[in-house]
């Protein structure tokens, strides 16, 4: 059943994933119809950087029209007045968009950023590569529980982005990722692209349900022998937290989606007033999907950092349950939060209500981060880049989760919702968290993925590079919202233009960041040192097979006999006990 | 942690001058800035002390070799329940006080004046109780040039007058899609929604001494503008809520004026005009972001020289631009859509009353000049474009 192992996968050898049997072509069909979770953990990897990276030159396109405020100037030349507009930044890609206006090619680029990074970077980041890759081997599985379903999974990925990559070819769609009706059911009528845009969200979801049951079962059933519940590593409790909720509540847009295309082709009057339906009834649907989704973008992370913290400070972690229940805590509440998106469109006692549970989704989340600051006491902390990350994630998700309480106070939400202010509040969460425990995950488990070293001293640069950045980018949006710029505005009053300027500096030092980061990698593949089996000395199970892992994880089932973060009592696999002296006492 | 918002509320800080630029315009504004700074600076005294303890351990406990970590323990029943029960007892004082903030801010008294908003793809229009509405419009910049004329460019939004110190309730509805009623300086918005009313409320400030506002006065000869300073005091008005192309511009300026002047401009617009200064005055209001009348096309086409002529349309048809046709085209724009536009125009069906109607038509006719009045140039603000 689900224990045996596909044995199906023909074209399996010996030794390394990585080289394969000659012939470019034929190498690439091994990969493309591969049931090895490691590669496909790998193809996720490479897919979802890539979107990251399309989603990321959206967002550099947004900041770059923002440089300035679009103004109308009018020159003295001779005796006469000449008038020109300056600061359009984006109007030369008005042809080529075939957009109506310089405006419509800012509202499409901030609509493709949005729906890029959301639907098709960071749902799937973490748990589809990184989890992928890890949850099965963490587990001392073989591989998940249906090898088959994951490669379908993956292949539903790859046509969800096909889909929406073809909307954007064809000029893109100005609705915003959320598509709040009855903008979306109105906007471009007579084009299909809002249509296949939706379509790609509503494909993707699949993608998650498919690869959320995967895990569940997988942590259900396939744990190692002498593996308790207790005893897996925080990343996994976070990834099947995570599970749960795409199961649950990506279903839910799936079915708000169909009906968003139904209504748009076929004229059924659901959401669109003017054919007898709510607007306001797509919003409660929408998120009562997205918020939990939230929680499916940030958990993994949580996940990845106290597997950071722990291992690089080589500490037993503070406070193991209350972060494994805090993770299905979370998840368990993040389903009665939605309405704190729309605090602006509903009645009184639902706003009161939805503030009250929103405070309450607070309280587990700081737990986590008292917990993971406590682990630091008495460690023995390393500041090499995954560290670096990890300590960057208390930071800005530190700032990110604070400044969501004035969000969640009706009081003032009333005056920061739709601005700048919740602008900088998501990314401190999304990428302040999501995306930087992402970096400093895939730093961490590099060496084992790829079997090489990456240059230490790339990796720190860049991470300083994206401190910097990612910081001027978004603290200044803060201030921008709490002044009064709304979101989503192509244009903006005078006296915004210095944050904004000081904004799109920040990205492209954010940018630089990246790229830095890029390099080293392509570095490290190309003529990196070879890495040992537990260059970190970690102790749970990933870092007792090789890096690269060989085909079915380990050569012998292994069997746990000491919890995931036991520092201070064991030496890890394949280190030398000089450079991991033990406490005498214990 | 109790704070009482309204103390601090009275005695504003630099820091709140710092985040939201010290222009909160009414008590429940003042009280919501307050809030936001009790709940600034608790999250800056936990920020200093979770991550400071952080950067303590990261200096104190930095990796030696060939030194063993300290043992210590993996967890503390009191220390844990100490950090959950601070935190949440926190956070009910907040949502408490969000809760009567909120109360404060959307709620307004009965006998508040009541306004009614609309809003369209892109524009607002505020109807006063005695059905007049604002025809002022202000400009987004005003330029000095170098032989000391001024000149007047970038963008009109309209002026919606409210008299100082008194209670204003407001109405508002959507004639398409979602939009949102946004004044920072009353730190409340609201969305404006297609199927449904919804509203707020604010107490407008006093004016103060140094309040003051350039305004329209007369004009030069040349048809640039003669301004003066008059007592008022100007806000932004936005639309927050993603509306489509022109959603940055839909924005307006709400004008504080002495209670005089306030009843006497209303009086003023509430006065019969004639039909095709009507027309003239919805246009400027509602139809200019998409028409213009000097033959540039916009999102919609220009209304110069169309009337009596031919017109051709996306399904290849042609009809005769007349009077039932404008009608038409205003009530149910997308039943003939013109050739090269997208069916973009909300219907104005219920906001435009029979009397609008003639007037837009009269307009349209001829829109450089009023008919009735020979010669006369009747558009003197002719600078738009
Ligand atoms: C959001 C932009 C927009 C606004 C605001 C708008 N229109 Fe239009 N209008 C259009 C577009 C686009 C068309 C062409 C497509 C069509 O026929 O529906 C159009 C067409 C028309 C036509 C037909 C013109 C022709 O050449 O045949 C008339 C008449 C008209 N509008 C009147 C008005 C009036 C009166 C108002 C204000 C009360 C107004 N419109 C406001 C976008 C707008
Ligand atoms: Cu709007």
């Amino acid at each position: 059943m689900m224990t045996t192992l596909d044995t199906h996968d023909s074209h399996a050898h010996g030794g390394s994933y990585f080289d394969g049997p000659p012939g470019l072509l034929a190498k690439i069909w091994q990969w493309m119809t591969t049931v090895d979770h490691k590669k496909i953990g790998v193809m996720y990897l490479f897919a979802v950087l890539f979107m990251f990276f399309l989603g990321g030159m959206a967002a550099l396109a947004v900041r770059y029209e923002l440089l300035d405020p679009v103004r109308t100037v009018t020159e003295l030349q001779g005796t006469e007045l000449v008038e020109s507009t300056t600061g359009q930044r984006l109007a030369f890609l008005q042809d080529i968009m075939n957009a109506k206006s310089p405006n419509e090619v800012y509202n499409r680029m901030f609509t493709l950023h949005g729906a890029v990074m959301v639907f098709m970077f960071i749902v799937p980041s973490i748990p589809a590569s990184l989890g992928n890759f890890f949850l099965p081997i963490m587990l001392g599985a073989k591989d998940v529980a249906f090898p088959r379903l994951n490669l379908m999974s993956w292949w539903i990925y790859v046509i969800g982005c096909l889909i929406g990559v073809f909307s954007i070819l064809l000029g893109g769609v100005d609705t915003g990722w959320t598509f709040y009706t009855p903008y979306s059911t109105t906007t471009d009528a007579d084009h299909y692209r809002v249509v296949l845009m939706v379509l790609a969200a509503f494909v993707l979801g699949f993608s998650s349900i498919l690869t959320g049951m995967n895990f569940v079962v997988t942590v259900h059933k396939l744990r190692a022998p002498g593996m308790g519940w207790f005893d897996m590593p925080l990343f996994i409790w976070a990834l099947y937290a995570t599970s749960i909720i795409q199961v649950l509540a990506t279903p839910v847009i799936g079915i708000t989606l169909l009906l968003l295309i139904l209504e748009r082709t076929m004229k059924i009057g659901i959401f669109d007033p003017s054919m007898g339906g709510d607007p306001v009834l797509y919003q409660h649907f929408f998120w009562f999907y997205s918020h939990p989704v939230v929680y499916v973008m940030i958990l993994p992370a949580m996940g990845i950092i106290s597997e950071l913290l722990a291992i690089h400070a080589r500490k037993h972690i503070f406070g193991y349950r209350a972060i494994a229940f805090s993770s299905l805590g979370i998840a368990a509440v993040s389903f009665l939060v939605w309405g704190h998106h729309i605090f602006t469109a509903m009645g009184e006692l639902a706003a009161v209500l939805f503030s009250a549970l929103t405070f309450l989704v607070a309280i587990p989340t700081a737990i986590k981060v008292f917990n993971w600051v406590a682990t630091l006491y008495k460690g023995s902390i390393v500041l090499n880049t995954p560290m670096c990350y990890a300590l960057m994630f208390l930071f800005t998700f530190t700032i990110g989760g604070l400044t969501g309480l004035p969000l969640a106070t009706l009081s003032t939400d009333l005056h920061l919702h739709d601005t700048y202010y919740v602008v900088a509040h998501f990314h401190y969460v999304m990428m302040g968290g999501t995306v930087i425990a992402f970096m400093g995950g895939i730093h961490h488990w590099w060496p084992k993925m790829f079997g090489k070293m990456y240059s230490e001293t790339g990796g720190l640069i860049g991470c300083a590079l994206v401190f910097i950045g990612f910081n001027l980018t978004f603290f200044t949006q803060f201030f921008l919202g709490t002044q009064g710029m709304p979101r989503r505005y192509a244009n903006y009053v005078d006296e915004f233009q210095t944050l904004h300027e000081i904004s799109t500096y920040g990205s492209w030092i954010l940018l630089a960041g990246f790229l830095v980061h890029l390099v080293t990698f392509i570095m490290s593949l190309v003529g990196g040192e070879k890495a040992s089996a537990n260059p970190w000395g970690g102790l749970t199970l990933e870092w007792e097979c090789e890096s690269p892992p060989i085909e079915h994880n380990f050569h012998h089932e292994p069997i746990v006999k000491h919890g995931p973060y036991d520092f201070e009592s064991v030496v890890p696999p394949h280190c030398d006990p000089k450079d991991y002296p033990l406490p005498q006492s214990h | 942690m109790m704070l009482s918002t309204t103390t601090l509320a009275d005695s504003p800080s630099i820091l709140q001058d710092w985040i939201f630029g010290g222009n909160a315009a009414s008590r429940a504004a003042a009280q919501s800035d307050a809030m936001f700074l009790a709940i600034t600076w608790f999250s800056i005294i936990s920020f200093v002390i979770v991550i400071g303890f952080a950067a303590y351990c990261v200096i104190k406990y930095r990796r030696k070799p060939g030194v063993p970590v300290q043992p210590s323990p993996h967890h503390h029943t009191l220390l844990e329940i100490i950090w959950t029960v601070v935190p949440s007892a926190s956070l009910l004082v907040f949502f408490v006080l969000g809760f009567r903030g909120y109360a404060d801010k959307v709620v307004a008294p009965a006998n508040a004046m009541e306004l009614k908003v609309d809003a369209w793809k892109w524009g607002w229009k505020v109807t006063y109780p005695n059905g007049a509405s604002s025809p002022e419009q202000k400009f987004l910049s005003e330029q000095v040039l170098n032989d000391g004329l001024v000149q007047q460019t970038g963008l009109q939004y309209p002026i919606f007058y409210v008299p100082e110190d008194s209670d204003v309730r407001l109405r508002m509805h959507s004639q398409d899609v979602i939009h949102s009623f946004w004044i920072p300086e009353f730190r409340t918005k609201m969305d404006v929604i297609p199927n449904r009313y919804t509203g707020y409320g604010f107490r407008t400030p006093k004016l103060k001494a140094g309040d003051t506002v350039m305004h329209q006065v007369d004009v030069y000869p040349d048809g640039s503008p003669v301004l003066a300073e008059v007592s008022g005091r100007d806000m932004w008005i936005f639309c927050a809520e993603y509306c489509g192309d022109e959603h940055s511009r839909m924005a307006a300026t709400l004008r504080v004026v002495p209670r005089e002047v306030f009843e006497e401009k209303v009086a003023e617009w509430g006065r019969p005009k004639s039909p095709w200064l009507l027309g003239q005055t919805i246009w400027k209001q509602q139809c200019q972001i998409c028409h213009s009348i000097d033959g540039k096309p916009g999102t919609g086409p220009t209304w110069q020289g169309i009337y009596g002529t031919e017109g051709a349309f996306a399904d290849g048809s042609t009809h005769m631009r007349d009077e039932n046709y404008i009608r038409e085209s205003i009530l149910n724009p997308n039943e003939k859509v013109v050739a090269g536009f997208a069916p973009a125009m909300p219907s104005f069906q219920g906001s435009l009353s029979e009397e609008d109607l003639e007037g837009l038509i009269m307009f349209i006719k001829s829109p450089d000049r009023d008919p009735t009045t020979a010669g006369e140039d009747g558009d003197s603000a002719g600078s738009e474009g």
